[in-house]
């Protein structure tokens, strides 16, 4: 549970000087120091990251009436603007669940 | 161990897999990392900021601050103590909400789409090349670079937009950068003369020889006289017929004999909208209400998001001018400043011509002409392509101008080669901002005249009115030609053919003050055939230059509101001419219950084309399913290319003899007769109808059939405003078809204070997730304008003003 907070912020904050890429950093390290088990490095990774990507696009989404949201659904064929907000949140989890695993197991090699 | 070992390396694997997935384009899509993430994906764009702010400048770039108001519109009213500094600020203004648009339309203009989109454009942008576009455009900015006045405009113009650029980074790109998947490049006055080019490949593109020379060569000259000479009973030329023509003109040699060229298998693959046109007029204060002139002007063209205009105040130690200008260049180019007012039409004279070529062999390195041999010239066009390596395309230039095929990309052929050159106005070195330049500053009468002598292309019907007078001038560089010159394809050996002078600025058409009270335009001839000069054959049909001016001679009192009213005028001419025939031909004995119901709605209808009412879609259907019945079957008996009669032609020639030969279709054994044809267009209609839009009923409104959808500049799908349900056609005042119509309406009342309104189909901001994007389309459709808030000082603190920056 920390781990999905401190992923989020630390993610949150590399945004905010560098490009979007950096989102893959935090889990990779914070899962070598913070993870405790496989799935649980995956699941909170997940959470961690796609509940922060969800946070934010849900804001901007609500903010600006969903103009830009419903227009991106029709670039892309997709049926609600709300599609969209899930593929951002499944990538972010994905990213953030991928990396936390990577870190943790990559610790757990080393501590054997 | 191993096994840990072993899931490490998965997981690595994947989250690498995953990178590698996220970064890369995917088909058409951009790498959905960047374009996803809500730092500084698309998510990002979400929302302009709005809040009053300082911007600083850096490199001492202005000399003093500048003060940007914007309105509840969003239109930038400009304040600056100096010129340099207010077009600096018209182009960081501009580029802050149009900038992706403005690089987009200049990208496309000189040819070079294809980095952006790749292989698809390809074909598109070599043909750019090969009408010499760039070459137009070095030409225009050296000129503008030539005059001090225009390359300062020009230079601070640029240093704006770039000034904007600098400050952008990744997640502040406009939308349409991270979908497209590039990067701003940095503005030049190039860019700006491409603009410009690209303004007169819109309007003054269209030319007809290469089709003409084929319907010559393949129908003979009787049917041209019998058909494409016609000229509608009820035109009305922009310059009345009681105008006298007070000069000598210059005289034009003839060739002995006529040319016959070869005919044409290849003529070029794009051409200009032909509805590109407009609409203006001017009345006299003895006519209106105020005792003032009032001016009325709606371009019509393309209608795309966003906009081809953007509206913009500039107040400057020597001008205060408001209007509609073009993102990417400086000035105002329909508007009105505090004395005077102006607006545009397309005049449409023959300004490009084709001409045979016989070169000497396949190498084109020399042609023929005047009984000797010539040298070209090469250009080398360098194509870069996206994903792909750069084309290269070599140009022949005569001295008429480019060789424009091998539109298929085959390297040139050999045996006795004959290709076609162009001769193209664009083509020849003009200052057309210094024309903009000195009438956003313009007094009165004198000064537009002045400022006219500055403008050659592409041609326009300049209307002008201030406190006391009323005028319009069909402006332009004309070249002097023999009577029918580039109707058809020249012959390029032959002197004779040539452009043999400039129509003097004094000769051009004018007039000012007609007793009528009135000047209008809209496409149609431009004068009566006493003209003494050769403009061109084919002008738009009369059908809105007769209604706008049966209209305005019938008005008194006139009101701005009058000629808002005025402007969305749909009723049409077209079928008050066409439907009598079509009625009288009509058996309604045999009809389907459908069909009876439709005949029925026509009868009752009152000829205007409101997009609530079903008639005007049945009309439409039945006229165009009448007109290609008339005129398929001799067109369709060959694969060359092809001059079509106008529809105004085609009601007139049926109207002076209804048992034509062109009524026969010749692919039936039997003789048809005109009835014939009208009962199965009107068959046809009605099922064309029924399959595209169902059953008789509201699903056959013409605000559906009319499909007019407002695409995104770069018709990016979901960045558009698709199934606008409007009123209009491309017969009436109102001229909505399809896509296309009126991009600017606006209309001036002059006086003590000059007051404005204005609106178009789309909305300040270029960005797609503003809420300005598309804001005024709506009010656009029910023919509301905007009070347009002519600031004469800089505004107190006040509720009107959303929000303002300055620029330091």
């Amino acid at each position: 549970m920390i781990l999905a907070l401190l992923l989020a912020l630390t993610a949150w904050l590399l945004s905010l000087i560098l490009p979007w890429w950096s989102v893959f950093i935090p889990g990779l390290i914070l899962g070598a120091i913070l993870g405790k088990k496989g799935t649980g490095s995956f699941g909170w990774g997940f959470v961690g990251i796609g509940g922060l990507w969800l946070v934010q696009s849900l804001y901007v989404h609500l903010v600006s009436d969903g103009i830009l949201t419903t227009r991106i659904a029709d670039l892309f064929s997709l049926g609600s603007p709300f599609l969209v907000i899930l593929i951002t949140v499944l990538i972010g989890g994905l990213i953030g669940g991928l990396t936390t695993l990577t870190g943790y197991l990559f610790r757990s090699i080393l501590s054997d | 161990m191993t096994k840990k070992v072993l899931q490490f390396l998965a997981a690595a694997g994947a989250t690498l897999l995953l990178f590698w997935a996220l970064s890369i384009p995917l088909g058409p899509a951009p790498p959905l990392g960047p374009l996803l993430n809500p730092a500084t994906g698309f998510w990002a764009n979400a929302r302009a900021a709005e809040t009053n702010t300082n911007i600083k400048i850096p490199e001492k770039a202005l000399s003093d601050s500048v003060h940007v108001y914007y309105d509840e519109k969003r239109i930038p009213h400009i304040f600056a103590s100096n010129s340099e500094d207010l077009y600096f600020a018209q182009g960081y203004v501009t580029a802050r909400d149009r900038l992706w648009q403005m690089e987009f339309q200049t990208h496309a203009a000189a040819g070079r789409l294809s980095e952006i989109i790749g292989e698809r454009t390809l074909k598109y942008d070599r043909f750019q090349r090969r009408i010499g576009m760039i070459y137009a455009a070095e030409k225009a900015r050296d000129a503008m670079l030539d005059d001090p006045q225009t390359a300062s405009a020009v230079k601070s113009y640029s240093a704006g937009i770039n000034a904007y650029i600098k400050q952008l980074n990744d997640g502040n790109y406009p939308l349409e950068y991270k979908i497209l998947d590039h990067t701003p490049e940095q503005w030049t006055p190039l860019k700006t003369a491409l603009l410009l080019k690209h303004m007169t490949y819109t309007l003054a593109g269209n030319n007809g020889d290469l089709r003409m020379s084929n319907t010559r060569a393949y129908f003979g000259d009787d049917f041209i006289d019998k058909v494409l000479d016609v000229q509608s009973d009820l035109t009305d030329p922009t310059i009345p017929k009681s105008k006298n023509w007070n000069f000598a003109p210059k005289k034009v040699e003839k060739p002995d004999s006529a040319f016959t060229p070869s005919v044409v298998k290849n003529v070029q693959p794009f051409q200009p909208d032909p509805r590109n046109g407009s609409n203006n007029w001017a009345v006299s204060g003895s006519k209106t209400a105020s005792g003032y002139p009032i001016l009325a002007n709606d371009p019509h063209l393309n209608m795309t998001l966003p906009s081809i205009w953007y509206a913009v105040q500039l107040h400057g130690p020597d001008q205060n001018v408001m209007g509609a200008t073009l993102p990417g260049a400086p000035g105002v180019i329909i508007g009105f400043n505090e004395n005077i007012a102006w607006g545009t039409t397309n005049v449409g004279a023959d300004v490009w011509d084709w001409y045979e070529i016989e070169f000497r062999d396949s190498t084109l390195a020399q042609y023929r002409y005047d009984g000797d041999w010539r040298s070209t010239q090469k250009r080398v066009e360098k194509i870069a392509v996206k994903g792909q390596e750069t084309i290269t395309d070599t140009v022949i230039y005569t001295h008429h101008g480019p060789v424009t095929q091998d539109f298929s990309g085959e390297s040139i052929r050999s045996n006795v080669p004959k290709y076609h050159a162009m001769r193209w106005i664009a083509h020849k070195k003009s200052n057309e901002l210094k024309y903009f330049f000195e009438l956003n500053r313009a007094d009165g009468y004198d000064d537009y005249r002045q400022a006219l002598k500055h403008y050659e292309s592409p041609a326009q019907n300049w209307v002008f009115a201030d406190r006391n007078d009323i005028a319009i001038t069909v402006a332009g560089a004309y070249p002097q030609k023999w009577d029918e010159q580039g109707r058809y394809i020249g012959d390029g050996s032959d002197p004779a053919y040539e452009w043999q002078g400039w129509i003097p600025f004094e000769q051009i058409p004018v007039i000012k003050n007609p007793e009528r009270g009135f000047v209008s335009s809209a496409n149609q001839e431009p004068v009566d055939n006493d003209y003494p000069y050769y403009l061109d054959d084919e002008f738009a049909p009369f059908e809105r230059g007769r209604r706008i001016n049966d209209r305005l001679a019938a008005m008194e009192n006139i009101t701005p509101k009058d000629m808002q009213q005025l402007q969305m005028d749909v009723y049409s001419y077209h079928a008050e001419t066409a439907l009598p025939i079509l009625f009288n031909n009509l058996n309604t004995d045999t009809l389907s219950e459908t069909a009876q119901q439709a005949h029925q709605r026509l009868q009752e209808w009152n000829l205007e084309n409101k997009g609530e009412k079903i008639a005007p879609s049945i009309f439409h259907h039945w006229w165009d399913a009448f007109y290609n019945a008339v005129w398929n079957d001799e067109y369709g008996t060959t694969d060359l290319a092809l001059q079509w009669p106008s529809r105004d032609q085609t009601v007139q020639i049926i109207k002076k003899d209804s048992t034509l030969q062109w009524i026969d279709d010749i692919t039936t054994p039997q003789k048809e007769t005109l009835a014939h044809l009208v009962n199965r267009s009107f068959q046809t209609a009605i099922e064309k109808l029924s399959q595209d839009y169902g059953s008789f009923g509201d699903g056959w409104k013409w605000g559906y059939v009319n499909e007019t959808d407002i695409g995104h500049v770069g018709q990016v799908p979901g960045l558009g405003r698709v199934d606008v349900f409007t009123d209009g056609a491309g017969e009436s005042v109102n001229a909505v078809r399809g896509s296309h119509g009126p991009s600017w309406r606006m209309v001036v009342q002059l006086g003590p204070e000059v007051k404005a309104w204005g609106i178009y189909p789309g909305g300040q901001s270029g960005n797609p997730g503003s809420k300005y994007y598309d804001n005024m389309i709506d009010e656009w459709v029910d023919g509301e304008l905007n009070r347009l808030w002519f600031m004469r000082d800089q505004p107190a603190v006040s509720d009107s003003v959303a929000y303002s920056i300055t620029l330091q």
